[in-house]
């Protein structure tokens, strides 16, 4: 379970993530969806504790076992195999989790291509097989499916939920997609310029947003 | 009516003739010379102390570069030079001979001397000739600091060497680094080293080294000047040389030159004969 | 025309002088390059991957020093080495080793720059990853240096070739002492300054061709980078 308090992060002046009080309960399914600049980022970040916070607390009572996936995942310049398993312990069993990671997200034929020379869509398929090698207690994904084409999509939101339902994770994630956000989330939390507006069961919000802002940014999404 | 155009007449042509006149006088067909010399001479600050009285005198504009005595002569071979003050007798005559140079026009001289350290471990000073110095150098190892560059201080130098039959290449006291005047002195200065030199550019330095030696028949330097012959480059500033030479070589050059130095230093630098 | 070949004919026939030179040459561009990245490969790293309080200053510091003009660094070590300076009791004045103490304190700045701009654009990227897989500072660290040893050698060959080239500061601390301290940027300004231009064309062009190679390598390796 994660708690925040009184979270206040600001950058020149603006207020970039102002949350008063936010709560994450061990093995559920959040979503953060808002628009670009909304804070969704940010928040992970915040979470993730690459960023600290200018005003406010995170309390994490899961310290251990956590696997953080950025945007912009870096894909280092040796096999794709090396870029997994340098995300495990050292083990005689690494070499197999990885490859049975990589399989899972699709990348199987990848293993032994150079990191740095996958497209987009590899990259991102790569780090997450990097998160689902090992059993975790909580994951962070920050946009997780945007370079990937919709077949990827598809295989790695499933591998996602399957992860997820095995090890009993909690998993918070953002996404572009209020479509994406009704697969994979149970509880989506909308974020306007820095703030909650509006936090609820992923069917009611997506489909019945109360707040004028959620509204006006799921419209143009069509059940 | 016709006295007064008449007298206007009579002006007017008397203006023509006077400025015409004047303009006569002041008309040098080109008025830059390139004067080519050594490192020596110019680190002396002779030629700072004549130019302005030259250039006063004939109208002419001195252009003066300095180099080694060897880039100096060649400057005259190139074309890049009018006239050479330089004093290496034998690279001199070897020009002249070569056909580049009109004639040897010696005009002053003055002395090398051996400047070292105050202790004088070598006891260098108190000989009678330069050889006799370098002998003692030479037996004592000490640390001595050599020109190196083919100029007409190194030529000079090296005579001296001759003249015993000793050859100090590669000697670990020895060292040549193959620079000017000025900073040999200043390597002889911080090494605390004997060196050959001549009297004015040691003056002119700011350095603790003593004067050991001076004034022994076998350190006597000669400065000459050649006028460039127009005949290889036609741009060749032949008239302006010649002036140059007949300038320096006058009785008012020649007395302004023993003058120098008498004042800053209590001693004249360039003697005249 | 003549002179050229005479040059050639000097080459060619491998003038003990000129060998001594070329070695004396090397040897002091090879020390000055080795001391100047083993300072500045690890202080660029650190400057350059981490985020601390005096960060701008620093960066402030470091473009100053990567613009020093030679020949202020050479008075600079001139003034410290000299007999009536504070080092000059270890009469190091005119010696290889003044060279390199003068190359050293030119071309650490410019590597440690050069390393420390490298590793701040990737290493952000990297960090961010690294916290959300759990990677301990220190491999951290070990892995951003891997990804940057590609630059990391070009950079070294920069500095390189700063070093070979250089003439003001290595004239006035090593003197150009005839076998001892004469290199190939010194020997080629007196042998001009005394019109032997055969022997300075021919250090001239082997200048040239180690130059050529060290700054077309470099150029290979960024093309490399670039469309990587």
């Amino acid at each position: 379970m994660i708690e925040l308090k009184d979270i206040l992060i600001q950058y020149d002046q603006r207020s970039v993530l102002d949350i008063p009080s936010l709560r994450f309960e061990k093995g559920k399914r959040y979503g953060l969806i808002g628009e670009n600049g909304s804070g969704k980022t940010t928040l992970l970040r915040l979470l993730a504790g690459t960023l600290t916070p200018d005003q406010g607390s995170v309390v994490k009572l899961t310290p251990n076992g956590m696997g953080y996936m950025p945007q912009h995942p870096y894909a280092f310049s040796f096999s794709v195999l090396r870029n997994v398993e340098m995300a495990l312990d050292k083990s005689e069993v690494r070499r197999k989790q990885a490859l049975a990671a990589l399989e899972k997200v699709g990348m199987g034929q990848f293993v032994n291509a150079r990191g740095d020379k996958l497209s987009g869509g590899e990259a991102q398929r790569m780090a997450c097989a990097r998160i689902i090698a090992k059993p975790r207690q909580l994951i962070l994904l920050d946009e997780p499916t945007s370079s990937t084409d919709i077949k990827g999509m598809d295989l790695v939101e499933q591998t996602i939920l399957d992860y997820a339902a095995q090890c009993g994770c909690t998993l918070i994630f953002s996404t572009h997609s209020p479509a994406q956000a009704l697969r994979l989330a149970e509880e989506v939390i909308f974020l306007h310029q820095g703030k909650i507006v509006e936090q609820g069961p992923a069917e009611k919000l997506l489909n019945q947003p109360a707040s004028e802002q959620a509204r006006l940014f799921l419209q143009h999404w069509q059940l | 009516m016709k006295y007064v155009f008449k007298k206007f007449l009579f002006v007017l042509i008397l203006g023509v003739m006077i400025l015409s006149l004047a303009a006569c006088a002041k008309k040098i067909e080109n008025p830059v010379i390139r004067l080519s010399t050594t490192t020596s001479v110019n680190d002396s600050g002779l030629m700072a102390y004549l130019q302005p009285v030259f250039e006063a005198d004939t109208g002419y504009t001195l252009e003066v570069t300095s180099a080694g005595t060897g880039a100096a002569i060649e400057k005259g071979r190139t074309g890049d030079a009018d006239a050479l003050l330089v004093h290496a007798k034998a690279s001199e005559e070897e020009f002249i001979g070569e056909g580049y140079g009109e004639e040897r026009v010696p005009f002053m001289y003055n002395f090398f001397v051996i400047v070292g350290p105050e202790a004088d471990p070598a006891g260098v000073k108190g000989v009678a000739t330069a050889a006799e110095a370098f002998q003692k150098i030479a037996d004592a190892g000490a640390t001595f600091i050599s020109r190196g560059d083919d100029s007409g201080t190194h030529k000079a130098e090296l005579k001296i060497w001759g003249a015993m039959g000793y050859d100090p290449t590669g000697q670990p006291w020895y060292v040549s680094v193959g620079d000017s005047m000025g900073r040999v002195l200043t390597v002889a200065d911080e090494m605390v080293a004997y060196t050959f030199t001549d009297k004015a550019t040691y003056l002119a330095h700011d350095n603790a080294l003593s004067l050991l030696l001076e004034e022994t028949d076998d350190m006597k330097n000669t400065y000459a000047m050649i006028a460039i012959k127009p005949e290889r480059y036609p741009d060749t500033n032949y008239e302006g040389a010649q002036a140059f030479i007949e300038w320096m070589t006058s009785e008012k050059a020649l007395k302004l030159i023993a003058e120098y130095g008498v004042e800053e230093y209590g001693e004249q630098l360039f003697f005249v004969p | 025309m003549q002179t050229l070949l005479e040059a050639f004919r000097l080459l060619l026939g491998a003038d003990p002088e000129l060998r001594q030179i070329i070695a004396v040459t090397m040897q002091m561009s090879l020390l000055s390059t080795g001391i100047s990245a083993l300072l500045g490969i690890p202080l660029g790293v650190l400057i350059g991957a981490n985020d601390f309080k005096a960060k701008r200053l620093v960066n402030r510091l470091l473009h100053t020093l990567m613009g020093l003009p030679p020949v202020v660094a050479g008075l600079i070590v001139f003034l410290l080495l000299s007999r009536s300076g504070p080092l000059g009791t270890f009469k190091l004045l005119y010696s290889v080793t003044a060279m390199v103490i003068a190359q050293v304190v030119l071309i650490t700045p410019i590597i440690t720059g050069l390393t420390a701009n490298v590793v701040s654009i990737k290493a952000p990227l990297i960090r961010e990853t690294a916290a959300g897989i759990g990677l301990s500072p220190f491999r951290r660290m070990l892995y951003t240096i891997y990804e940057c040893r590609v630059p990391f050698v070009s950079n070294i060959l920069a500095g390189f070739g700063r070093a070979i080239a250089e003439v003001g500061a290595v004239q006035m601390v090593g003197g150009n002492v005839q076998f001892k301290t004469r290199i190939m940027t010194t020997a080629i300004m007196m042998q001009t300054n005394m019109g032997h231009f055969e022997f300075a064309i021919a250090l001239g062009i082997v200048l040239l061709l180690i130059s050529f190679l060290v700054n077309s390598l470099v150029g290979r390796i960024q093309e490399k980078t670039l469309s990587a």
